[in-house]
């Protein structure tokens, strides 16, 4: 298939269920939210080594916070429900009780509960109170600026985590415009995180090593480097590639941001320099979600 | 499950107590059963045809009609459904309640909602004292729920209460929250005597007067923003004097340090 210039692999990509929960953060200013919900998403752009895959989904408006100051939302995956309940707790323990005016709040309703203030209370040393409210409990922590407030726990359900898209480009430049592009695009989604910083990854991997204390290396059949030196996916046309990989709250949250961003890189086509778009998969024998490339595009398999 | 009018035929010459007279108790009964039913009157159990009319209504509620005020226990121990008193209601209205919905459309007497655990219970009018509270002996008084009083209350409004929520939307009485454990009260009008007498936790909040502290509570210097607009706009959708807490201003006292000293006395001005 070739659209606006660009050959769109007859591919899918394959993702795996994870564990997933949405937490808001809401302070005093956007950007004292913003300063919390960077260092709470931080080092968290893959489970291989940070335990868990966190991004911001979206900034929230006064009027869509439950304490009517302006907010972040976090999307957080790990591949387990045990992993994200740690994961929570020191991220919200380290990063948002730590920083001026922020609150946070749980921002799933339904599923299972995992601890969000349950145990960061403790902090207050026996100061902390509980407050039932609207049927929800909340701790207040008294800190230095006054008092943090947690809910006590947040719902942890089940999500879609390594829907990707492969950017084969001309050049670095058009490499980083199509990707930019294209997360632009599934940032107006919501639902969706793309866990890598500025969205983008540029160091693919395969499952395996010829390490045996590797889990997984680098995606050589895509790396320019070794074009002519190994079983290339790549033709001399093509000297940079990068990966988009995308975390949802469901299958068609994940297909949704994958559609818009193939659409987003169909558009620079292949006059903004991108040549090929394709995704990567384990041959489907690993993960239960797959996303045809094709399909996504309106096209029957 | 079958909804009940029960229409009171006169006032009984002695209290009834309708204690088991709930919707999910009575819904599974048929006519002549719920006639049956035993109702405490002195020291007797009587046939509840003695006093009630029984008809059969479209929907599953569970309506008493008529001056119940000579009636304890209405609703005593509910686990669900909805009942509604179409008039005045007696002691003990609503207490130990786990879930449901009550009404009562007229005023009720003393000991309401004590002990009430869960579900909602209204009331239209005024209660008497020890609302929200304990029985007679207990020690601790409500524990979940929410309890709404329309009208005024009694003295002792939330004794020794744990948890949940009160809302009273004219004056309450003398010693307001007293040994209060935790919960919240928020209270329309102006208060009695020795409000907050020895409470330990929990947040009363004064809408509609600005009554003094106990000399045992300290003036809170730290803001709250968080906690404030999560609890005024919890409150607010009760209307009335509620409705414009979570655009004012508050003034915290903590207390009382008689006691545990964690309590808040919320004035919002």
């Amino acid at each position: 298939m070739n659209r606006n210039g660009v050959a769109i692999d007859d591919t899918f990509a394959e993702a795996f269920p994870m564990k997933a929960t949405r937490l808001l953060i809401t302070a005093h200013t956007l950007e004292w939210a913003h300063h919390a919900a960077a260092a709470a998403t931080g080092f968290a752009t893959s489970v291989i080594g940070c335990g868990c895959e966190a991004g911001i989904e979206r900034e929230l408006a006064p009027d869509r916070t439950p304490d009517g100051r302006p907010g972040i939302a976090l999307l957080l995956f790990a591949m387990s429900g045990k992993e994200l309940a740690k994961q929570i707790e020191r991220r919200v323990g380290q990063c948002v009780l730590t920083c001026p005016t922020t609150a946070v709040f749980a921002g799933i309703a339904d599923g299972e509960a995992v601890a969000l203030g349950k145990n960061l209370r403790f902090f207050g040393d026996g100061w902390q109170i509980s407050k039932v409210i609207g049927g929800v409990r909340y701790w207040r922590v008294p800190v230095m600026d006054g008092e943090f407030v947690a809910e006590e726990t947040t719902a942890v359900v089940k999500g879609v985590g390594g829907g990707n898209l492969l950017l084969l480009a001309r050049d670095t430049d058009s490499a980083l415009a199509a990707a930019s592009a294209a997360v632009a695009a599934m940032k107006k989604l919501p639902n969706v995180i793309m866990p890598f910083p500025g969205g983008v990854v540029r160091s693919g991997s395969k499952v395996g090593s010829k390490y045996a204390s590797l889990g997984a290396s680098t995606n050589h059949a895509f790396c320019p480097g070794l074009y002519g030196l190994v079983d290339s996916e790549l033709t001399a046309e093509t000297r940079c590639v990068l990966e988009i990989v995308i975390d949802g709250l469901s299958e068609t949250d994940v297909a949704a941001a994958m559609r818009v961003g193939l659409h987003a890189g169909i558009a620079l086509g292949a006059e903004g320099g991108l040549m090929r778009i394709s995704a990567g998969n384990y041959g489907g024998k690993l993960g239960p979600f797959h996303f045809h490339l094709h399909t996504l595009l309106g096209v029957r398999q | 499950m079958t909804g009940w009018t029960l229409r009171l035929r006169q006032a009984p010459v002695l209290r009834l107590d309708l204690r088991g007279l709930t919707p999910t108790a009575l819904g599974a009964l048929t006519v002549a059963e719920v006639e049956r039913a035993p109702v405490g009157h002195g020291n007797q159990l009587l046939p509840l045809a003695e006093f009630f009319s029984v008809v059969a209504r479209n929907d599953d509620s569970l309506v008493f009609e008529g001056d119940l005020a000579r009636c304890d226990r209405v609703g005593w121990q509910m686990d669900g459904g909805r009942l509604v008193v179409d008039g005045a209601a007696g002691d003990y209205a609503g207490a130990c309640m786990t879930a449901g919905e009550i009404t009562v459309w007229g005023d009720a007497g003393a000991l309401v909602a004590c002990e009430l655990a869960g579900g909602m219970l209204t009331i239209e009018g005024n209660v008497g004292d020890f609302a929200a509270s304990t029985l007679p002996g207990s020690i601790d008084g409500m524990r979940g729920g929410r309890l709404v009083v329309r009208g005024h209350a009694g003295a002792r409004l939330a004794d020794r209460m744990r948890r949940g929520t009160v809302v009273v939307f004219g004056d309450v009485g003398d010693f307001v929250a007293s040994r209060l454990v935790a919960g919240t009260i928020a209270v329309g009008g102006h208060c009695g005597a020795h409000g907050g007498h020895a409470m330990r936790r929990g947040s009363v909040v004064f809408a509609g007067s600005a009554p003094e502290p106990q000399p045992t509570f300290v003036p809170a210097i730290a803001e709250v923003p968080v906690f404030w607009q999560l609890l005024a706009r919890d409150l607010a959708r009760h209307g009335g004097p509620f409705s414009s807490l979570p655009a004012r201003r508050i003034e915290r006292h903590l207390g009382d340090l008689a006691a545990d000293g964690k309590g808040e006395w919320i004035v919002a001005h």
